[in-house]
């Protein structure tokens, strides 16, 4: 049994005019503790939805489907209220620009202090002692705790959200584009910090990002997202070497190569719209090997290797997906 | 901060030259034209027309009357001839109680239903607050006091701040009891027309403030709702309600004005409001001096508050 | 990647896009129930003023019945201390108070929409001088200054105008003048600036449309303070006093004891028809004003909560 265990999540958003945007379309995976796990994509992916949806954090507009497991548990199967009971303490997330997800008005070693006493961590002195040593832990002075948010740099409030993150020892941690906003020598060493944490402390991480560079520095597998639904998953050695979705493969081709002198191709087109029912392989009009099935037949997601799996018909006929693949690189 | 202090007080000089010119240099020479004073005696003429140095170059008289000001002096009351710094200090004695209780009780009203009515947003209780609110807001405020009037002739005091057939013999509490007694139909009156503004504007305060990244942060981290909401949402949504409170401080003034004539509370607005009768210029002018520079002072110490409740405004 | 965190009826509306003004109000009252009924309350109110003469029962000024009569068949909202019927006395008001109650914003719009256009697009020594006459303004309280100003020009309909005027304007003067200075940063407003526009020309045909919705919302709630202040100065005697409005009305009233003989038809229907007028201009600036402020769509904690749906189709077109 897995630590975390996310089983064909979905995730519908009503619109006001009485639609639904369906978000997450069946997303699947599973961690283990100490593994770190990259969850990438184009904006509106849903990637984050799938983070949100596993601690339960979505809008009332939200309807859930699927089972999110940690130790065999189901997080979602009670609503928001048993949601509630994991999380911090089983699972805990870093959110994209620390800037607006610290309370202005309050204390940075507060508001790491805060949850502690809810979760029967710690309570008073101890619990404010924790927050300085937590605080030490990410690169900041225990003695910042008692500064406000706005008084820190991006990159310490970014530090102080991680150390924020870890008051009451999750097992589990989220992080949503926990780079985004800071300049290269911080986002470096932000990574450094998360890997350095999920070796030390077992921590299994998710970490979602537009950034595939920053995926293959820190994880050792990855899962693709294209239009609601994983296109590829597995080892980032094998996401990278020999993809076999040809979005991944675009997805790598799109991405500048500091060493390489491969010229850099962008991807025409834009995503589908979720709000309608698709037929076919959604990625498809954007596709620059589409076969004739691809417009009438959705693909499922099948395994193609040791921990690889991957959404396209051209994985179905091994033999000829080969030759096709030769023909177009 | 030191710069806010400043503007109150230049602030409180220009209105206490706004207030020379209203009424020496516009037209209609309210306090020069001895002529409108009522039954005014030669003597007395003459005596005014010394102390405000009204045969005197204008600039001269502004002079004079700032440093009438300086000493306190506000003239005299036309209508009976008694200082008018005196009668408007035991005037406003009697209106800060009132719309102290008043304007408290609307803001704690209307910052509770305001938060509670956004974390049901959309609910029934958030429709019928919300409604009760718009409405509050909509009556005209002398409107609601004749209502109240209607509704409580016979169970509550309809006018003045006490009974007059009290025996002044009697123990102090039963005096304070009945003044409380007088206060409330006012006071309630003030309440209600100040109350709307206050639920609404907390509301959609607290409703952008829902919509924060760190609301989220607070949710992720296991909290449960009650405590996001007060000790999280509630302190950031308030800012603005500061701000908003500032800025209807002159409507609470003007609706303190409405209520004390209505229920004849023998507070500063009611002496303006005779004094409007009795063409009664010092006492009027007199009058709005003291309400404008209480409301910059009241301006200031909002401002004050704002700076301890964000920590990101620095001094 | 902020769609998802939100309610994605943002997305699907286009956040962040400026309003066009073309089709704003169309827009606003086929979304906004509020506005729909906002606007009906004031169409009504409008039209009503404009045929009183042709509908209004009985004279507004003529004895028609007893002192004090209650309502009947004949008189349906019953009589003043005049015999006046109350029903045609309150249809003349409303006219009267719809006139003062319109000027006094069109005074008010004029001066705050120019001090904040001028304000927020010149900023330097005028944005300084401007706004430090409108910090003074707003601080004052207004009843009070309209009082003394009123009561020193003398009680006259014009002057009631005119004083509401230019105390009402000081609000919209500012959220133009944030909005303006926001705008003054937009690429296009700089590109007709580099291109040698002049700054009228800019004014116009650049600025002014992109204010539109909120001058409108500003225009709409500054009328419903506007004949608010009215009744309170007509309650305090500085209405002409031979001109009927619904504050003179509720003088009247009080003046003359109604109270006390029990006649609340002289005071219960002027308070509706004044409230009903001002929660329809409430509800119309109030749901321009929303719609064009995003930031209320977004709700990370609420009462109401995500559902679960149990059984998971299988297959993606299950739902």
């Amino acid at each position: 049994m897995s630590l975390l265990e996310v089983s064909d999540l979905h995730v519908w958003f009503d619109l006001p005019q009485g639609q639904q945007v369906h978000a997450v379309q069946g997303v699947s995976f599973a961690l283990d503790p100490g593994e770190r796990f990259g969850l990438v994509g184009e904006s509106g992916c849903g990637k984050t939805t799938t983070i949100l949806a596993m601690m339960g954090l979505l809008p009332p507009s939200a309807t859930v489907s699927g089972a999110v497991r940690i130790d065999g548990q189901d997080v979602l199967a009670g609503g928001e209220d048993s949601a509630r009971g994991y999380r911090w303490k089983d699972i805990a997330m870093v959110f994209q620009g620390a800037m607006n997800a610290l309370n202005p008005v309050k204390k940075v070693g507060w508001q790491i202090a805060e949850p502690m006493a809810f979760h029967g961590v710690a309570t008073g002195a101890a619990a404010r002692r924790r927050a300085g040593e937590l605080l030490e832990l990410v690169g900041i002075p225990a003695a910042a705790g008692e500064r406000y948010p706005h008084e820190f740099s991006g990159g310490m409030r970014q530090r102080a959200s991680i150390a924020m993150a870890l008051a009451c020892q999750p097992r589990i941690l989220l992080a949503d584009e926990p780079t985004t906003a800071l300049d290269v020598m911080v986002q470096a060493q932000i990574l450094d910090l998360l890997t350095r944490l999920s070796s030390e402390l077992g921590l299994a991480l998710v970490l979602v990002t537009h950034d595939l560079p920053v995926v293959a520095q820190t994880c050792g597998r990855a899962a693709v997202m294209y239009a609601g639904e994983i296109a590829e998953a597995g080892p980032m050695e094998t996401l990278f070497h020999a993809p076999r979705h040809p979005y991944t493969r675009l997805l790598f081709a799109a991405t500048p190569d500091l060493y390489g002198d491969e010229e850099v191709v962008s991807i025409g087109g834009a995503p589908p719209r979720l709000d309608r029912p698709m037929t076919g392989c959604p990625f498809q009009p954007r596709c620059d090997v589409v076969l004739d099935r691809c417009a009438g037949q959705h693909p499922a997601l099948r395994l193609v290797g040791a921990g690889h799996e991957a959404a396209c018909h051209h994985t179905e006929d091994q033999a000829q997906d080969r030759t096709e693949r030769v023909g177009s690189t | 901060m030191i710069k806010r202090g400043f503007f109150a007080l230049v602030t409180i000089f220009v209105a206490i030259t706004i207030n020379f010119f209203l009424f020496r240099v516009l037209p209609g020479n309210a306090v020069t034209d001895l002529s409108r004073v009522p039954h005014a005696s030669p003597a007395l003429r003459h005596a005014l027309l010394t102390e405000f140095g009204l045969d005197k170059p204008k600039w001269e008289q502004y002079l004079i009357y700032l440093n009438n000001l300086a000493h306190g002096n506000m003239g005299i009351s036309f209508a009976n001839q008694q200082p008018v710094s005196h009668l408007l200090l035991a005037d406003l004695k009697n209106t800060i109680p009132m719309v102290t209780l008043g304007t408290v009780t609307a803001i704690v009203l209307g910052v509770f239903t305001g938060v509670l009515s956004a974390w049901r947003r959309g609910s029934a209780p958030d429709h019928a607050s919300t409604n009760l609110a718009i409405s509050a807001y909509a009556f005209p405020t002398q409107w609601l006091g004749l209502m109240l009037l209607i509704l409580f002739a016979g169970t509550l005091p309809a006018g003045g701040m006490s009974d007059p057939f009290l025996f002044t013999a009697e123990p102090f509490w039963q005096h304070l009891a009945d003044v409380g007694k007088h206060m409330i139909l006012p006071a309630v009156t003030l309440m209600l027309t100040t109350y709307g503004s206050f639920t609404l504007v907390t509301r959609s305060s607290m409703l952008e403030t829902l919509g924060e990244d760190y609301v989220l942060t607070a949710r992720a981290k296991g909290l449960p709702a009650r405590r996001i909401v007060w000790r999280h949402a509630v302190r950031n949504a308030l800012l603005p309600v500061v701000t908003l409170i500032a800025l209807e401080l002159g409507f609470i003034v003007g609706g303190a004005v409405l209520v004390e004539v209505i229920f004849s509370w023998p507070g500063i607005g009611l002496a303006m409001y005779s004094a409007i009768g009795q063409r009664d210029y010092p006492m009027l002018q007199g009058g709005f001096l003291i309400l404008t520079v209480s409301v910059i002072l009241l301006n200031f110490l909002a401002d004050l508050l704002y700076f301890r409740l964000d920590p990101r405004i620095t001094a | 990647m902020t769609l998802p965190i939100q309610d994605p009826s943002l997305a699907a509306e286009g956040l962040g896009v400026p309003p066009r003004r073309a089709g704003f109000l169309r827009g606003v009252l086929r979304e906004r129930k509020a506005a729909v009924i906002g606007l009906a309350i004031i169409a009504f109110f409008v039209l009503l003023a404009l045929i009183a003469p042709l509908i209004s029962p009985y004279s507004a000024t003529a004895q028609t019945c007893k002192v004090y009569a209650p309502p009947s068949a004949s008189h349906w909202l019953g009589c003043d201390d005049g015999g006046i019927d109350m029903l045609s006395e309150l249809m003349q008001g409303g006219r009267t108070s719809l006139v003062v109650g319109f000027a006094a914003t069109v005074v008010a719009i004029v001066i705050g929409g120019g001090v904040g256009i001028v304000s927020g697009y010149f900023s330097g020594w005028a944005d300084t001088a401007l706004m430090r006459v409108t910090d003074y303004l707003l601080v004052i309280p207004d009843l009070v200054f309209a009082l003394v100003i009123a009561d020193i020009w003398g009680p006259s309909l014009f002057h009631v105008i005119i004083v509401i005027g230019i105390l009402e304007w000081t609000s919209t003067a500012r959220i133009i003048r944030a909005q303006v200075m926001s705008l003054k940063q937009r690429v296009y407003i700089k590109r007709a600036q580099a291109i040698g526009s002049g700054h009228p020309r800019i004014i116009v045909r650049h600025i002014l449309p992109q204010v539109g919705p909120l001058l409108m919302a500003n225009t709409v709630l500054t009328v419903a303070i506007a004949i608010y202040l009215e009744t309170a100065l007509a309650f305090l005697g500085l209405e002409d006093p031979t001109v009927i409005t619904w504050g003179t009305i509720l003088e009247h009233a009080f003046e003359r004891t109604a109270i006390s003989s029990g006649a609340w038809w002289a005071i219960v229907p002027d308070g509706f028809v004044i409230a009903i007028v001002i929660v329809g201009c409430f509800l119309l600036g109030q749901a321009i004003e929303d719609a064009l402020n995003p930031r209320l769509k977004v709700a990370h904690l609420s009462v109401r909560r995500w559902r679960i749906r149990p059984l998971a189709g299988r297959g993606r077109d299950a739902i």
